[in-house]
């Protein structure tokens, strides 16, 4: 009965979650590492640094928000190891952000009672990501690897909806500190707002203009505020080769963009060539891992500055 | 009557080949039953104290009791499969906590049970050795699996196929064996506990295999079109799960149409249970859910109707020995007639040799009761572990 009991109460902090959150869902060294529930004070782990700011901004001091991935590694792409997954065990939450992100979630076993699923309630605007091989083999005949987009937070009213999420779970989870948590996250909430304002600010005057981008991962921001963008594969830290270039520049001529949008800022000889062909890189960071600047609003608030810069609302 | 007993114990003992038929007679007249009895109290109290622990289950139509004994002593045939989406949907109802189950395969005869990190905490199993379930493809054994099979964490177990003569079927999959378990007293002993995401593995559902986009998998490719990559049979799939391809194991199709066995629904109250049990009445309904006590006690009602007709025939077969008995003192009267005789002419009295008789019965009666009363309480002491040792 004691143990019925328990479960009653996670029962009710993660209505939103369930065991499809459990579905959805090497040599790193975690930044940090922590034990759960250390000196009393409850410990929660997120799967990216958006997800972390949130917990943090809405908990305050009352909840330890851990982000354990390490600073140099795409969280979306990271696979911690055993000892790290076996401190996402130990958590007292799991914070997910569903929609496919962190696929190494589904690669180990989690306690599906404290999974919650933060884009749970997003799933019928999830957007699929086109151009993904098919292929077959086998008994289950042909099956293709696509995916969901996954920066759900790029659109900040979906970062709202995503806060809220983790408020109901914190309130459900630690329901005494219910006012800390709706105070935590309305000031979040209005922070997010006028991130959106500002966003829409930025591309107000032409934002159908066109619009290239390093990696496909602004599909939400794109469809928020009504953007024209085209994506290539090409990471910031790598020289493209020929073959991308030429494919580049077929693209370009189908889709006339002066400005590309960076994850981080490319290689000089990449940007320099980007420069010759009459595109512009400008830094655009989905910000999915922790800042060596500043914060997630900071960074988002720098975003869109630049995205204001690209769409004319100020001089280049 | 000192000299009575003397005389009467030996008797006894001199004749004592004799002595020791009547007493096991009587011993066994009496153990029988009783004996009987006892070891089915104990087995129905074994099989229903896990059935007592495991409040409702959830499984496909079909026999309830397959589904209860595949569920909690992973025995029997499999049950109809039904699909993950249950398990998503008892949850998403809210009524109780769900702790899937897909009890299908197994290593070397042992049985593989797919669960989610639930389970553990339900039964209340405490790891002894190593770590729990983290990676997929760990698995987590049993105390006597691993005490059997001479394995320790950090080792390996490998599935068995299902069929030996399916060629083209699944791989077996190389676990790694993350921990073991402290000894439980239960089915759990003699189990491997695998992710319910790594059962799926086993079935070929869940795989990794080298990237076909990549140049180094063209002697795997059959086809490839521009959207469509067709593999050929020599595509070389994992069949151990490492730090260095996991990340290359990928579902197939939608997750919530993999299969599971049952689900344990552990409802938070009694409301809850009633409540959850109303909405699975409904003749739409394609899943059942089942009171395992209630399955055991029908399963033990049976049990019980054959072991009353068992005791009858014992009694019966009592009695008849006991008769025996009564006609060996009655005929060995007669052998000991002249015996009797001599015993008079010393002077014996009519009552004092009718007692040194009655004592030579009552002795042996006594003595028969007594090992009768031994070997019960032996049975009910010890017999509890030989159960447990016979049916999990």
């Amino acid at each position: 009965m004691e143990r019925r009991r328990a479960w009653s109460s996670k029962r009710r902090l993660v209505s939103a979650v369930g065991l499809g959150a459990l579905l959805a869902c090497g040599g790193d060294e975690p930044r940090e590492q922590a034990a759960a529930s250390e000196g009393g004070t409850p410990v929660v782990y997120t799967v990216n640094y958006p997800l972390q700011y949130f917990a943090q901004r809405i908990t305050g001091d009352v909840v330890r928000v851990v982000f354990p991935a390490p600073a140099d590694l795409d969280p979306a792409f990271w696979q911690p190891e055993a000892q790290v997954v076996a401190q996402y065990q130990a958590a007292d939450l799991i914070l997910l952000n569903g929609a496919g992100y962190a696929a190494w979630t589904s690669r180990v076993s989690l306690p599906a009672a404290k999974l919650v699923n933060t884009s749970g309630v997003l799933e019928d605007a999830f957007l699929r990501v086109e151009g993904v091989v098919t292929h077959a083999h086998g008994p289950g005949g042909e099956h293709a690897h696509e995916g969901i987009a996954f920066t759900t937070w790029l659109d900040p009213t979906q970062a709202i909806q995503q806060a809220a999420a983790i408020r109901d779970a914190f309130a459900a989870a630690w329901p005494e500190h219910a006012a800390t948590f709706d105070g935590g996250f309305a000031a979040l909430e209005a922070d997010l707002m006028a991130l959106d304002e500002q966003f829409a600010a930025a591309v107000v005057l032409d934002p159908a203009r066109p619009m290239l981008a390093s990696h496909p991962v602004y599909q939400y921001l794109e469809r928020r505020y009504g953007l024209n963008i085209e994506s290539v594969q090409w990471e910031p830290t790598e020289h493209p080769g020929g073959g991308m270039w030429r494919d580049f520049r077929r693209l370009l001529s189908d889709h006339p963009a002066n400005w590309m949008l960076w994850e981080a800022e490319p290689l000089a000889e990449t940007a320099a060539r980007l420069r010759e062909l009459g595109v512009q890189p400008i830094v655009f960071d989905p910000c999915g891992n922790v800042p060596d600047n500043g914060d997630y609003l900071s960074v988002m608030q720098a975003n869109a500055e630049h995205l204001a810069r690209a769409y004319g609302r100020v001089g280049s | 009557m000192r000299d009575s007993l003397y005389l009467a114990w030996r008797y006894l003992a001199y004749h004592r080949i004799k002595t020791a038929i009547l007493i096991t007679s009587i011993t066994l007249i009496v153990f029988l039953p009783v004996g009987l009895r006892v070891l089915v109290n104990q087995s129905a109290d074994q099989l229903t104290a896990r059935a007592e622990a495991t409040p409702l289950i959830v499984g496909a139509r079909g026999s309830p009791l397959e589904l209860v004994l595949n569920s909690l002593y992973f025995e029997s045939d499999i049950p109809e499969t039904m699909r993950y989406a249950e398990a998503i949907r008892l949850d998403t109802m809210g009524l109780a906590q769900p702790i899937p189950l897909y009890v299908r395969f197994t290593a070397r005869g042992y049985p593989i049970v797919g669960t989610t990190l639930e389970y553990f905490a339900f039964r209340g199993l405490e790891v002894a050795a190593g770590t729990g379930l983290t990676m997929l493809g760990d698995c987590v054994l049993g105390a006597r699996v691993a005490e059997q099979l001479g394995v320790e964490p950090g080792g390996t177990v490998v599935s068995s196929p299902e069929s030996v003569f399916d060629i083209a079927g699944v791989y077996p999959l190389k676990m790694r064996v993350a921990g073991v378990l402290a000894f439980s007293d239960s089915p759990d002993d003699h189990a491997i506990f695998v992710d319910v995401k790594t059962a799926w593995v086993i079935e070929g559902l869940v795989h990794g295999h080298v990237d076909l986009s990549q140049a180094g998998a063209a002697t795997g490719i059959l086809r490839r079109d521009s959207s469509v990559i067709t593999a050929n049979a020599s595509l070389v799939q994992y069949q151990e799960i490492t730090a260095d391809n996991i990340e290359s194991f990928h579902f197939h199709g939608d997750l919530s149409t993999y299969p599971i066995t049952a689900i344990i629904a552990v409802p938070p109250d009694q409301r809850s249970e009633a409540i959850l049990r109303g909405r699975y009445e409904s003749p739409d309904e394609r899943s059942q859910i089942v009171v395992p006590v209630s399955v055991m006690d029908e399963l033990l009602d049976t049990i019980l109707t054959v072991q009353t007709f068992v005791i009858a025939a014992v009694v019966v077969v009592g009695l008849s020995t006991f008769a025996t008995a009564i006609l060996v003192f009655l005929l060995s009267l007669r052998l000991r007639r002249r015996e009797i005789e001599t015993m008079v002419k010393i002077g014996g009295s009519r009552g004092s040799i009718a007692w040194v008789m009655t004592s030579e019965i009552v002795v042996v009666l006594l003595m028969g009761v007594l090992l009768a009363t031994t070997l019960t309480l032996l049975t009910s002491q010890f017999g509890s572990s030989a159960i447990r040792a016979l049916i999990f």
